[in-house]
């Protein structure tokens, strides 16, 4: 029974991360329509940059028990590049989405290099640190509590960006705008705002995500280009723009890999891909996604 | 070159043709005067731009050294240096190198996928090659049988058999299920191939009760911790090399794996040896730190003197990718000077290549020696692991030193085919 | 009759490229006449990509899957079969990438546009899982040999691999560029490519009209991917392995960075694109460590100031010229 929790809860917890990787990739295209390849090179970003920052309060004498909120305060603060990488991605709206994803394409290009310049080739890590907050004990299994407070994390951006959607003006604005891009401007909205506003929200979710991440992991070069296949495998599952299915999607991709590594470890790698093609046979627009044409 | 091969060459396509076809010419005269150059391939980017970079520093450290004394054989040495991607594009590297920038020898590559496609190329093109890594013995024979221009480090992962070699040693009787973690390439694979062909030879009779493949570079390996966990194994072998290696650790510590005596085995722990903090790190693994040991007590005045600039420079502790590129800087320093004193003149690359085979060198980690079937031979330090020291990472306690030649098949035969046969001490 | 005299100039444009490249091997050093093998390779797999991009618009970023399918094609084919004719290669390695091609198409001519997009992005990835995984059949990440393959039955056993590369094998491929290059003009030019060009502008429109949008999306699918293929195989025996990472998602980047900085827009473009990448790609490894950035900075100028690429660039100068 214990190893079932353990493997439930190893699970969950992949789940999670995948979500923090997805969510801003899902309310980016849900609004504007991008596709952001670069979404695994903002999660790095706020992954190095965390790290980092950890390091410096921890130096400049900031108890280590107040790492975690650190870490989202960095992560935050990286959002003042969201609004310069919009107004790049501004200049191709009107143009075809090929162009949108070309130019994220070569954001992913300039990222790899913009990190390595700063943070060098060697994999980054905080060592033990996410094991200062110590291990809840769930019946029998000892999880660490970091572990944990990543899921509670996770389900929290969700439940807040859903409820942000639905319950809040701005979010109504957001969806009307995502339905209906001429009739809001014709209603007065400033889409421009809009646009950058969400993209930003769309970078904080990434850089949050990989900082919220990497004491339980680390931060290395190849993060850019291989989250990238995971996040586009979430959300092609849990169907494009949707935030509940960036959710379903992850936790369906988490509990496969999970089980695959407990009852047969060599199907691990394929298992994400063949949960994508069994939900893209059965239903193309994904669990939740809006079919189209 | 014969007569008709010039004449087709000529046919389709003049000087540019020849000249790619010629073999490297040396013109004996004006070579003394001018720089050598030498060509490096290495990776920056990606999960082994950290291998690349130190390994980078190894050769940087050796060229100040030799251009400080004056040079090989009085030619100081000039740096071309490319990067190693894929492949194909490097592959590109190595044309560039050897066609355009004309450099008289190329070093370099760490990944093994690499390192066979190059070794054709190298062969074909007649260029002097000393390879830093890439020890693989799937796909050598088809593609580098019998090299001529290219030498290649170690053969097979003599770091597998070494752990495995050690964990009979230390804990013979006392495990009887085994766990495998590995990185799920060619590496991985013959790694913990080798660890169990080495048990069965030794009479170790073990049940394998997991066996874990993750994705190279997998950065959540909680499931796999939690599988291992489920699978109680007595000893765990892992070849977990790159950034996944310190994430292990941290998540199998926090899981409760390393309480309740499990033994541990990690061959080649020595590339992470910095990010393995003693926190999460306990005593008594066998750690594998391969050809270079940066806290050897009984090192060389040359290996102290390399661990104190590296500490310097790069506020780093260096791992044995150093030492690799040092070897293979040393190696061909060594052939050029043993091959111009005995012509009295620059040698040619023949002449090089020739005084090469068999050479022996005083690597930064120890000796070692560039066998005549192009296969290096150098010095392996494994052991447990221990935290009396001055670092916030575990070091050796328990240091054991062998030489390649007890890890490594002979010229010819196949590596499993050895494991079987052959006499291994322990 | 100005279309005539564009023609003209056309055709003797087509003509003079072909008598240049022909001339290299004789005019320039060798590292440089090495690096226009792959980019005749990519010549022909963008040939074949372009049609399903520029001329049907739909944007794949998984190609390289069929690139590597090719690669692996001649791989298996002259390593493990025993099969040397370079012709057969060609022939095989297409005709796998086109089978496989047929479920992926399949599923994807469902979708357009973004979706399209994903879709074959993560298709390329489960191959090169495939590819990493299946060590026992495809060599893992050490990947598969190719061998030299023999032209028209002719061995050239008499010269080394550069001497091959460089004289014969070069001419064999620039050769199967034109033409490959003339079958996709009229390709291009025929009833169906006028069909595609009417579905990329308005698919529903078309339907309307009776054309039967998925079948052709789906053939042109099948036509790219057997071009690319044989980009691969010529790739493939170039480096003399073929390894997973030509499957990877960021090689598929490639390929469409690579259209796109010539132009998709133009028939020529995808070939101007091939060459000017891989000589920049080339100068910009050896110029600096950053060159990803400095590829990135291009692809964004490309993409934000040049939309229609160096064709489009040539062409906006060229009129700015008549003009004055």
């Amino acid at each position: 029974m214990t190893a079932f929790f353990d493997i439930l809860i190893g699970g969950v917890f992949h789940a999670a991360v995948l979500f923090l990787v997805a969510a801003g990739l899902q309310l980016v295209f849900g609004v504007q329509k991008i596709v952001n390849l670069a979404c695994g090179s903002f999660y790095a970003l706020g992954a190095y940059f965390g790290i980092s920052s950890v390091n410096w309060a921890i130096a400049a004498g900031l108890p280590p028990v107040s790492f975690l909120p650190v870490l989202v305060a960095s992560g935050v603060l990286l959002g003042v590049i969201g609004p310069f990488i919009e107004a790049l991605l501004r200049t191709v709206y009107h143009r075809d989405e090929a162009f949108q994803l070309l130019l994220t394409f070569a954001l992913v290009l300039m990222f790899q290099d913009v990190l390595r310049f700063f943070w060098g080739a060697n994999p980054q890590q905080l060592g033990n640190l996410s094991m200062v907050y110590g291990k809840i004990a769930i019946g029998a299994v000892q999880v660490p509590t970091y572990n944990v407070l990543v899921i509670l994390a996770s389900v929290l951006i969700a439940v807040g960006i859903g409820a942000f959607l639905q319950r809040t003006r701005f979010g109504r604005i957001l969806r009307a705008t995502a339905e209906n891009r001429e009739m809001s401007e014709a209603l007065g909205v400033n889409v421009r705002r809009i646009y950058a506003s969400v993209f930003t929200l769309g970078t904080v979710l990434g850089t949050v995500g990989g900082a919220l991440v990497v004491p339980t992991a680390a931060a290395s070069l190849d993060i850019p280009v291989e989250l990238v296949v995971e996040a586009f495998a979430v959300v092609v599952i849990g169907g494009l723009g949707s935030m509940r299915g960036a959710l379903a999607g992850a936790l369906i991709v988490g509990l496969m890999r999970a089980a695959a590594i407990s009852f047969y470890a060599e199907l691990e790698i394929l298992a994400i891909y063949l949960v994508v093609i069994v939900v893209l046979i059965a239903r193309p627009a994904g669990l939740f996604g809006k079919p189209v044409e | 070159m014969n007569q008709n091969r010039r004449k087709i060459l000529k046919a389709l396509g003049g000087a540019g043709a020849i000249a790619a076809a010629e073999p490297y010419l040396s013109f004996p005269a004006i070579a003394q005067s001018r720089t050598l150059k030498i060509g490096i391939i290495a990776p920056k980017a990606g999960i082994v731009g950290t291998i690349g970079e130190c390994g980078l520093r190894g050769t940087l450290f050796a060229v100040d050294r030799i251009n400080a004394a004056g040079g090989i054989a009085g030619r100081k040495i000039e740096l071309v240096v490319e990067e190693e991607t894929n492949p194909k594009d490097s592959i590109e590297r190595l044309r560039k190198l050897v066609l355009q920038d004309k450099v008289d020898c190329v070093q370099g590559i760490v990944s093994s996928g690499v390192s066979l496609a190059m070794g054709a190329v190298a062969e074909e093109m007649k260029a002097l090659t000393i390879f830093w890594d890439g020890t693989t013995q799937d796909g050598v024979k088809e593609t580098m049988f019998n090299p001529r221009y290219i030498f290649r480090s170690t053969d097979n992962e003599c770091e597998a058999v070494m752990a495995s070699l050690l964990a009979i040693k230390y804990w013979k009787g006392k495990f009887v299920t085994i766990a495998g973690i590995n990185p799920d390439y060619s590496y991985g694979r013959n790694n913990f191939a080798a660890f169990q062909a080495l048990l069965k030879k030794f009479g170790v009779e073990v049940k394998v009760v997991a066996d874990q493949w993750p994705k190279v570079g997998t950065l959540d390996l909680t499931s796999h911790v939690a599988a291992l966990k489920a699978a109680k194994p007595d000893l765990i072998f892992s070849s977990l090399l790159f950034a996944d290696l310190p994430i292990f650790m941290k998540t199998a510590h926090g899981a409760g794996l390393m309480e309740g005596g499990t033994k541990f085995v990690f061959p080649a722990a020595g590339f992470q040896h910095t990010g393995l903090k003693k926190e999460f790190t306990p005593e008594g693994m066998i750690f594998g730190h391969n050809t270079l040991y940066f806290d050897y007590k009984d090192g060389s005045a040359l290996q102290k003197e390399f661990v104190q600039d590296y500490v310097a420079k790069y506020k780093d502790y260096p791992h044995w990718e150093a030492d690799r590129a040092y070897f293979a800087m040393l190696v061909y320093q060594a052939g050029v000077e043993a091959a111009q004193k005995a012509k009295n003149a620059w040698p040619s690359q023949e002449d090089i290549i020739n005084a090469m085979e068999g050479i022996k060198v005083q690597s930064l980690g120890g000796p070692g020696h560039m066998r005549k079937d192009h296969i290096a031979e150098q010095t392996f330090y494994q052991g447990l692991t221990t935290h009396k020291n001055k670092y916030d990472f575990p070091t050796l306690g328990t240091l054991d030193i062998m030489y390649s030649e007890q890890l490594q098949k002979p010229p010819g035969m196949d590596f499993w085919k050895w494991i079987e046969t052959a006499q291994i001490k322990l | 009759m100005i279309w005539l005299r564009e023609r003209a100039v056309l055709v003797s444009a087509v003509i003079l490229a072909v008598v240049v490249l022909a001339a290299i091997p004789r005019l320039a050093e060798p590292y440089y006449i090495t690096l226009v093998l792959p980019a005749f390779a990519y010549g022909i797999a963008l040939l074949g990509f372009n049609l399903l991009f520029g001329y049907t618009g739909l944007l794949s970023f998984g190609h390289a899957l069929f690139v590597a399918i090719g690669a692996y094609g001649a791989a298996v084919l002259s390593s493990k079969l025993g099969v040397r004719s370079f012709e057969l290669i060609v022939l095989i390695a297409g005709l796998a990438a086109v089978t496989a091609a047929i479920p992926v198409a399949l599923l994807a001519v469902r979708y357009v546009r973004i979706f399209f997009g994903i879709l074959t992005l993560a298709f390329g990835m489960l191959f090169h899982s495939f590819l990493f995984k299946f060590y026992d059949i495809t060599g893992g990440d050490t990947g598969i040999r190719v061998l030299r393959p023999s032209l028209f039955g002719n061995d050239f056993k008499e010269l080394d691999k550069i001497a091959f590369m460089i004289g014969p094998f070069y001419y064999y491929c620039l050769a199967l560029l034109v033409v490959l290059g003339l079958v996709m003009w009229r390709i291009v030019h025929s009833p169906f490519g006028l069909h595609l060009a009417a579905i990329r502008e308005n698919p529903r429109k078309a339907q309307y009209l009776g054309v039967r949008v998925r079948l052709f999306r789906f053939i042109a699918f099948l036509i790219s991917a057997f071009y690319c293929a044989v980009g691969g195989a010529i790739l493939a025996i170039n480096t003399g392995q073929a390894d997973p990472e030509l499957a990877y998602w960021t090689h598929s980047g490639e390929l469409v960075f690579m259209t796109v900085l010539g132009g998709f827009a133009n028939f020529f473009g995808p070939l101007v694109g091939a060459f000017s990448f891989i000589f920049l790609k080339s100068e910009l490894m050896g110029a600096t460590q950053y060159w990803r950035f400095f590829l990135g900075v291009t692809l964004v100028l490309i993409v934000v100031l040049f939309p229609r690429g160096l064709i489009g660039l040539a062409q906006d100068l060229w009129s700015k010229a008549r003009r004055r």
